[in-house]
């Protein structure tokens, strides 16, 4: 369903993604896993086509990203890093104007509305201005954006950041029940979500790929995620040496 | 265009959630009633004893009262549209959700002309104030109603073409008081350039004892500079349109502005396929 090939995103001289390639099946709960400022939230803004690829070709649904971004767009649900929002709108009416801009068919439009408010858990807030509510909040109306017009492509970068334990419990449990019929591409820093949640597991660091592959299991003996995570990434600097990548640093 | 729509009733709404669209619309209104107010009683002052302001009968109706404030108004739109203007693209960018807005399944035409249009509904907000202080003025001597329609459409023509620049800058700019400020100053220096350059000189500036050859070639630069700080500025091409004098030249010149701002917005936007490639 998201295939990546071969793709690099430079800044300048810098190279944020460095030729990485891999694909992810349909209906696949895919954990994107990396240390700080190793490239996650920059390949996601590729894959999404809010900053184009500087080489590399990426794929939605057989869509190339550069040649039919409104096909890939009208597949993808994104909740990006910082979960910007419009803080003047109240909740419902931001959910409003997205399922006007998804073109969701307006007599379907109260329903679908319902349908995220009620699984993200915002019905309380329904009518409440975005920019009075807590991160959490946020961060849930942020991801009913997402889901709206129940794309088959989620792209989350970090869902569960400032959520509180419930949430998390919460967000996690609905992200699971998205597999099998949604490709979900998690971007996280906490592994053991990735161990609760997904399927497989892509790690990159620095910019370069370092790990694809399923997620181990530790009853099998492979060793556990954070073995895993620490060994690639450690690897990875060996063979490299230095290199500069700050993806944080740098606004696209 | 359901789309457009869908971008330009948002952005609509969201001036009038914030005071940005009542304090636009309300400053408006209270300096052009004022501007209205001043120049009727400044003219009713000289049309009673018209020799002791210089004039030798009574000045004419249209072109002592009406059209100076027509004209007015569009200035004091030059100074007001960068309120309208600086939060189009530069919050978008400044809040972060340009990243959202760029990947909802919309295209670069609906984003520009959906905020556009959004901006243009706010320019035809503040016309009705026109339209009644013209209404007013024909009760004191008839005016006809094709010259009303087009006094203010000369001043919608003007916002026109401003809100297109101001839209530019937006879209250039990271925040919004960096597009405001900008907006207002190019604004400010269109103006001062237009006033300046009615005041220059029309012969040539060259010596006369020069060679004749070199007079000619600055007095041709002279001229083109003349007539790009008479021509160029927004206010210019208004002065005739609000006496009535239809001329395809003035229209062209608005419209023509705003398409090469729009078409600028639309590059700004784009250039993010290629900055940083």
């Amino acid at each position: 369903m998201i295939e990546v090939v071969e793709m690099t995103k430079r800044y300048g001289p810098l190279r944020a993604v460095d030729s990485i390639t891999f694909t992810i099946p349909k209906g696949r709960i895919t954990g994107f896993l990396g240390p700080n400022g190793a490239g996650k939230s920059t390949t996601m803004r590729v894959i999404t086509g809010f900053t184009p690829a500087s080489e590399g070709i990426v794929r939605v649904a057989d869509f190339d990203v550069a040649s039919h971004p409104l096909e890939v767009k009208r597949r993808i649900g994104y909740l990006p890093e910082h979960v910007p929002l419009y803080e003047e709108m109240t909740v419902s009416g931001f959910l409003g104007f997205v399922a006007g801009v998804k073109q969701i068919p307006r007599n379907e439009r109260r329903e679908e509305i319902g349908r995220v408010i009620e699984r993200c858990g915002l019905t309380a807030m329904a009518r409440r201005i975005i920019g009075n509510l807590s991160k959490g909040y946020r961060q849930r109306v942020g991801l009913a954006q997402a889901l709206l017009g129940n794309p088959p492509v989620l792209i989350l970068d970090e869902p569960t950041v400032g959520l509180d334990p419930r949430q998390i419990a919460e967000v996690r449990a609905m992200i699971k029940a998205l597999g099998g019929e949604h490709t979900v591409l998690l971007s996280t820093h906490i592994l053991p979500e990735v161990v609760m949640v997904c399927d497989s597991v892509i790690i990159i660091h620095r910019g370069r790929l370092v790990y694809d592959g399923a997620v181990p299991d530790v009853q099998s003996g492979s060793g556990s995620l954070e073995e895993l995570f620490m060994r690639a990434v450690a690897a990875d600097v060996s063979d490299r040496g230095e290199r500069a990548t700050a993806e944080e640093e740098i606004e696209p | 265009m359901n789309r457009i729509w869908t971008v330009c009733r948002r952005e609509f709404i969201s001036y009038f959630q914030t005071p940005v669209g009542y304090v636009a619309l309300g400053v408006y209104a209270l300096i052009c009633g004022l501007a209205f107010v001043l120049s009727l009683f400044m003219y009713s002052k000289v049309s009673i004893q018209p020799p002791a302001y210089g004039y030798t009968s009574i000045p004419n109706f249209g072109e002592a009262l009406i059209s100076p404030y027509l004209v007015f108004c569009g200035i004091l739109f030059m100074f007001l549209s960068p309120l309208i203007t600086m939060r189009l693209l530069a919050e978008e960018r400044n809040r972060g959700t340009l990243e959202l807005l760029l990947t909802w399944p919309l295209t670069d035409r609906d984003i520009v002309f959906g905020k556009y249009l959004a901006a243009v509904g706010m320019l035809l907000l503040m016309m009705p104030v026109l339209a009644l202080h013209l209404f007013l003025a024909s009760w004191f001597r008839p005016l006809e109603p094709a010259a009303i329609a087009l006094g203010v459409a000369t001043v919608v023509l003007m916002g026109l073409a401003l809100l297109s620049l101001g839209m530019f800058i937006s879209a250039i700019s990271r925040s919004q008081v960096v597009a405001g400020t900008l907006t207002f100053g190019v604004n400010l220096v269109m103006y001062i350039a237009g006033n300046v350059g009615e005041k220059l000189p029309q012969r040539n500036p060259a010596p006369e004892g020069w060679p004749e050859a070199l007079r000619r070639v600055i007095g041709g630069v002279w001229e083109l500079f003349r007539g790009l700080l008479t021509q160029l500025p927004l206010d210019a091409h208004a002065r005739d349109l609000t006496l009535g004098v239809l001329r395809p030249h003035d229209i062209a010149y608005y419209l023509l502005f705003a398409a090469f701002f729009l078409f600028l917005t639309f590059r700004a936007l784009e250039s993010r396929h290629w900055r940083g490639k």
